[in-house]
């Protein structure tokens, strides 16, 4: 069984938030929910670099070591997905998370959250494949379809890489080998000859 | 005046192709990559911030020891008292004799709206903590907001039970005594307590409602409303649980107290009226 990763080439990234724009729109995701956002260092300046986060689909995830009703849980290949019919919203899966990933929507009695939303890696969620309820509820499931996530299958420049780890790595070292990485890599020296 | 104009031309020149000859040497130098491992880190830092400090602590704290400390005092407690209960046994005083007007009818009222709401926050709470042996969805889901509603009541109440008990409660010298002897429950015989209006126990039962209710009542504020950075809200949810359990057992301690450990005390609360055998073993400094 493989090991499903996401994996974004900080080189190649350039920011267009075309991830971001094809999750939101690929899984109607309500307003104020982002499964994926690009982040920018040195905007504007020189050495500027994006990346592109989601869900890291981590082993061992805090979330579900800290959800108090078990709502959030791990396939065999890696993907954390979370049961809404279980979530209460409490919010300690979005605290635990060092990457931001859970997000919830809000407009619910009382101003309470909803129940959480996050990255599915293009799995849907623990309702029948392919049902209208996992579609309402989770978006696609592309996984089952055999398809690579949105967000990389769409990305142009193909710095976000999506699917099994050793395949991912392997796609990434032999860019590395040929291109190199940080000081060593193609850039603007090199096309400017300079 | 026309003497200066080209030699002020010319300076302007100078000083401008010096500014564009050093910003290009430095558009130059800086489009060249930094180290992928610099940028990581400085991605890092916007992205996961200093998780490591209190990220790490909620996580570590929230998985296991804060549903295991909840499931001791529910569990733990009680036992005690049951204990308590069968060794040492309830305190019996007469309620035929003088009976003295204790609580009035409004501080009864406050307390009642006060005790009802509290009873529910700790039901809901516990709900939440333990809200995987229900199976998550609907029922702990409805009970976070009958928590929201019982909040704002308690908190309306405890402003109430301070402007009428503050006073009585202020901690005084032989309040440590009654500390010392833990209030003489732990022996058989009926000896007088110092205590005045209310005893040491109360007192501190007292200002964890309404002051630890508050600090409750703030960081419930966070959680709920999600406002204010992540660090904020971990060390809410982190606040909110640990003083969440020493509330759960105090209160556990009041209901024993009033229901159990004192024959008949709960009367008190209803009609107002405590029997004077009972004030003068428990209440001795009491001026009727």
């Amino acid at each position: 069984m493989g090991r499903m990763k996401f994996l974004c080439d900080i080189e190649r990234c350039i920011d267009c938030s075309g991830c971001v724009v094809a999750c939101k729109e690929g899984h109607h995701i309500p307003v104020g929910v982002n499964r994926r956002r690009v982040i920018t260092i040195n905007q504007g300046k020189p050495g500027e670099k994006s990346i592109s986060v989601a869900c890291m689909h981590c082993a061992d995830a805090p979330c579900i070591a800290v959800c108090p009703v078990d709502a959030i849980y791990q396939r065999d290949d890696g993907i954390v997905l979370v049961s809404k019919d279980t979530c209460i919203g409490c919010g300690y899966c979005f605290m635990a998370c060092p990457f931001g990933a859970p997000q919830f929507p809000s407009g619910q009695v009382f101003g309470a959250r909803g129940a959480m939303d996050k990255c599915t890696f293009c799995a849907g969620g623990p309702e029948e494949t392919f049902s209208e309820k996992e579609k309402t509820l989770y978006g696609q499931n592309r996984i089952a379809e055999g398809k690579v996530p949105l967000c990389a299958a769409m990305c142009a420049t193909k710095s976000l890489l999506a699917g099994d780890a050793d395949e991912v790595a392997d796609v990434y070292r032999e860019r590395v080998f040929k291109r190199g990485s940080g000081t060593n890599a193609w850039g603007w020296d090199k096309a400017y000859k300079k | 005046m026309k003497k200066l104009i080209l030699p002020g031309c010319i300076l302007f020149w100078a000083m401008a192709a010096l500014a564009i000859a050093q910003s290009q040497g430095q558009l130059l130098t800086s489009f060249s990559p930094g180290p992928s491992t610099a940028a990581f880190h400085e991605i890092n830092g916007l992205f996961t911030g200093d998780w490591q400090q209190y990220g790490q602590l909620f996580t570590s704290l929230q998985s296991k020891l804060f549903s295991q400390i909840f499931l001791l005092v529910i569990t733990v407690v009680p036992l005690i008292f049951l204990l308590h209960y069968i060794v040492i046994g309830p305190m019996v005083f007469s309620h035929e004799g003088k009976q003295v007007y204790y609580f009035n009818l409004f501080a009864r009222c406050i307390h009642w709206v006060a005790g009802i709401s509290f009873a529910l926050l700790v039901i809901t709470g516990l709900l939440i903590i333990f809200g995987s042996w229900v199976g998550g969805g609907t029922l702990p889901r409805s009970g976070r907001i009958v928590h929201l509603i019982s909040a704002v009541v308690f908190s309306g109440s405890a402003v109430f039970m301070l402007l009428i008990w503050a006073k009585d409660m202020i901690f005084t010298p032989y309040d440590f005594l009654w500390m010392l002897i833990l209030g003489g429950y732990l022996s058989k015989e009926k000896k007088p307590v110092p205590a005045g209006r209310f005893n040491a126990g109360q007192k501190c039962w007292f200002w964890l409602a309404t002051m630890g209710g508050a600090a409750m009542a703030v960081t419930g504020y966070f959680l709920y409303s999600f406002q204010g950075s992540p660090d904020t809200l971990r060390l809410s949810a982190i606040i909110h649980n640990a003083l969440g359990a020493v509330m759960v057992a105090v209160f556990f301690v009041h209901l024993y107290m009033s229901l159990f450990a004192i024959k008949g005390a709960i009367h008190s609360m209803i009609s107002g009226y405590k029997p004077e055998a009972e004030l003068k073993i428990l209440h001795p400094r009491f001026k009727i």
